[in-house]
C-alpha cells in the first residue's frame, strides 16, 4: 500500500510541484500589486486614522474640558480663575464619610444655607476631589426652582485626601468648606 | 450590558404643593475610567461616561450636573425642586457616546 501510494504520489507530487512554480510566478506578480495595494491601503488606513484621530481628539477634549487630568491647584485655577475663596464652613454642610471603606463609590451631599430666591441662590455647587487625578468631580447648576441649594452624588476617591465642596452664589461670592477622607480601597484606576 | 441606561427616580410617596422635595435617581452606567498604557501613559480615546445630567420639571430646567470621570460608577445624584404644580419630573442622563437616558416621575399632590 504504501509503495502504491508512494509510487503514486511522486508523479502527483512532480506536477504539484510544476504547478506551484507556475503558480509562484504568479503569486509574485499578485504580490507585487497586493503589496501595492496593501501599501495604498495601509496608507488610506492611516489618513482615516489620522482624521478620525483628529474627530475624536477634540471629541475627548471636550468631554474633558470639565474635568482634565491635572492638579487641584491648576483645577482651582482653571475654576475660579484668581478669585478669593472664603471660608464656607458656618454655610456650607459637606456629608461625606471621615473613612471610606471602597473609594469606587463614596456617597456624598451638599447643603448651603441659602434662601434660594431669584435675587439671591446658589448657582453652583463643585464637589472636587484633591487626590484624584481627575480633581473636578461634578458641577451642580442649580437654579431658584431647586428650592433648596443641596447635591447628593456617589464619587470616586482614588486615595485618601480632602473633598471641598465649593458653592457659587449668584452674586459671584464662593464659598469653600474641606473635609478629609480617608480611603482604605482607592477607585480610581487612572 | 443590557442594563445600561437604566434609570431609577424615587421621589416621596407623599407631597404637598409647595414642598420642597428631593429626588433620588440613579443610572446604570459604566463610567469608564481613564486606562494607561505600560509606560503608564494615558490612552486617548473616546471614553465612555456621563458627563451630562439635566433635570427638568413642567418643561423648564432646574438643576443640571456636569460630570467627569470621577463620579463612580451606576451613578446616583440627589436634588431638590419645589413642587408648584403636578406635572412631569424628567431627568436626562448624557453620556459621551451620545447615549441618552431618562428617567421620569409624576409628580402628583395628595
Amino acid at each position: 500500500m504504501s509503495r502504491r501510494l508512494s509510487h503514486s504520489r511522486d508523479p502527483r507530487t512532480t506536477k504539484e510541484h510544476n504547478g506551484r512554480h507556475s503558480l509562484t510566478q504568479e503569486s509574485l506578480a499578485d504580490g507585487h500589486r497586493l503589496t501595492r495595494r496593501a501599501v495604498l491601503a495601509a496608507l488610506g488606513a492611516m489618513g482615516v486614522v489620522a482624521a478620525g484621530g483628529l474627530v475624536a481628539t477634540p471629541g475627548t477634549a471636550q468631554g474633558q474640558v470639565f474635568g482634565q487630568n491635572e492638579s487641584v491647584e491648576e483645577a482651582m485655577k482653571r475654576l475660579f480663575g484668581g478669585k478669593t475663596i472664603k471660608d464656607g464652613s458656618a454655610a456650607i454642610k459637606l456629608d461625606v464619610p471621615f473613612i471610606a471603606e471602597n473609594g469606587a463609590v463614596v456617597p456624598i451631599s451638599v447643603t448651603v444655607d441659602s434662601p434660594m430666591t431669584p435675587t439671591s441662590w446658589v448657582k453652583h455647587i463643585y464637589v472636587v476631589a484633591d487626590k484624584n487625578r481627575i480633581p473636578v468631580v461634578t458641577r451642580a447648576t442649580l437654579t431658584p426652582e431647586a428650592g433648596r441649594a443641596y447635591m447628593g452624588a456617589s464619587i470616586r476617591l482614588g486615595e485618601t485626601g480632602d473633598v471641598r465642596a465649593i458653592a457659587e452664589q449668584s452674586d459671584g461670592t464662593l464659598l469653600q468648606v474641606k473635609r478629609e477622607v480617608k480611603v482604605t480601597v482607592g477607585g480610581c484606576g487612572g | 450590558m443590557a442594563d445600561i441606561g437604566k434609570v431609577r427616580v424615587r421621589v416621596p410617596s407623599s407631597i404637598k404643593p409647595g414642598d420642597v422635595v428631593e429626588v433620588r435617581s440613579l443610572v446604570i452606567h459604566p463610567m469608564e475610567r481613564i486606562e494607561r498604557d505600560p509606560q503608564g501613559k494615558i490612552i486617548q480615546k473616546n471614553y465612555n461616561y456621563i458627563n451630562k445630567v439635566v433635570v427638568t420639571y413642567l418643561g423648564k430646567t432646574i438643576a443640571t450636573f456636569d460630570t467627569t470621570q470621577s463620579v463612580a460608577e451606576n451613578p446616583f445624584f440627589s436634588f431638590t425642586f419645589k413642587a408648584t404644580d403636578p406635572g412631569q419630573l424628567k431627568i436626562q442622563f448624557l453620556d459621551t457616546t451620545g447615549g441618552r437616558y431618562e428617567g421620569t416621575a409624576d409628580i402628583k399632590f395628595s
